[in-house]
């Protein structure tokens, strides 16, 4: 009678234990799911000058020529940088483009298979542009327009999950 | 009379414990009151229980039973820490992950994870506006085009910014 009850009581201590450890391991579950949710997001920047200076184009560049030709008749694409930033979200990421233009891009909101920046121009310190995107997988958003020597500067912002 | 008694006599003890039930409580009360030799033995057996009683009474009094509570206390924590075999067999026993304790703590964790991650899975039902890229350009200081390109997934924001000694067009 007694070994039983010692049992019991065993089970019980063990039982106590194991529901701990369960609602332990539910909770690490979930907070990987949430940081992964609302975690970083790895955004590909790269930075393009295009002119009419020349007929080269960059292969890694087809791209945006494929895109951008039935608006513009550049002929020449160049690429001048191409990088990846980790972002987190709420946190404004300076980066200089190119002489004098910089662009200030902040994660303003993550969800599933989406971010959302806001982007700003700025030129000489002074703002030009400011704006706000949203990017899914495959997706690209070309900014351009300030001027750079004969031609014009492009950013090429697309967001990696 | 002595027939009565010798029937009563075997009542009486029930009787003096209590035992009786209404009918022979009644019964042993009514012959009591006639018989001197029944009251005598009732009388006997109250004192007789006062001769014992008294001794018992006040060595309970003196006694605080303190090392008995030490005894079980003791006991108690011998059977809270259980070997290590208990342990494994209680990790590895098929009882307790059926035992109700475990289901409840579990339902609601994943009730919790259902909460926080219900708004992230279900998205609401895009607008138009949610479908383009481009939420808002705004520029202070010169003309922007936006366009956008459903079926290549992109769009383009173009500033046009003048050259050197040309105003913004």
């Amino acid at each position: 009678m007694a070994l039983r009850g010692n049992r019991r009581r065993t089970l019980y201590v063990m039982g106590k234990r194991a529901n701990f450890v369960i609602v332990a391991f539910v909770l690490v579950l979930a907070l990987l799911f949430v940081s992964t949710a609302l975690g970083q997001v790895q955004t590909r920047l790269r930075i393009i000058e295009a002119s009419n200076v020349g007929k080269s184009i960059d292969p890694a560049l087809r791209d945006v020529h494929d895109q951008l030709g039935s608006l513009f008749n550049f002929t020449s694409y160049r690429l001048l940088r191409d990088e990846s930033v980790s972002l987190s979200p709420n946190r404004p990421s300076q980066i200089n483009a190119h002489q004098g233009v910089s662009l200030e891009i902040t994660l303003t909101k993550q969800q599933k298979k989406k971010a959302e920046y806001q982007i700003r121009i700025l030129r000489q310190g002074s703002e030009i542009l400011d704006t706000k995107v949203r990017l899914s997988p495959g997706q690209t958003v070309l900014i351009g327009g300030p001027k750079h020597g004969q031609g014009s500067i492009i950013l090429a912002i697309s967001a990696r999950f | 009379m002595k027939d009565s008694c010798s029937s009563i006599s075997r009542l009486l003890e029930k009787y003096f414990d209590r035992e009786t039930t209404v009918d022979e409580r009644n019964l042993v009360q009514d012959h009591l009151r006639q018989c001197a030799a029944c009251q005598a033995q009732l009388k006997s057996m109250e004192e007789l229980r006062a001769t014992l009683r008294s001794p018992v009474d006040e060595a309970v009094k003196e006694e605080t039973f303190a090392w008995v509570w030490q005894k079980i206390e003791r006991e108690i924590q011998t059977r809270e820490k259980p070997s290590w075999q208990e342990s494994i067999r209680a990790w590895f026993g098929l009882s307790f992950p059926f035992r109700r304790r475990v289901w409840i703590p579990a339902v609601a964790a994943a009730l919790l994870i259902v909460a926080i991650g219900s708004p992230l899975l279900f998205k609401e039902t895009p607008s138009q506006t949610e479908l383009s890229i481009v939420e808002y350009v705004q520029s202070d200081t010169n003309n922007v085009m936006v366009f956008e390109s459903e079926k290549e997934n992109v769009a383009i924001i173009w500033l046009f910014e003048a050259t050197e000694g040309e105003p913004s067009t």
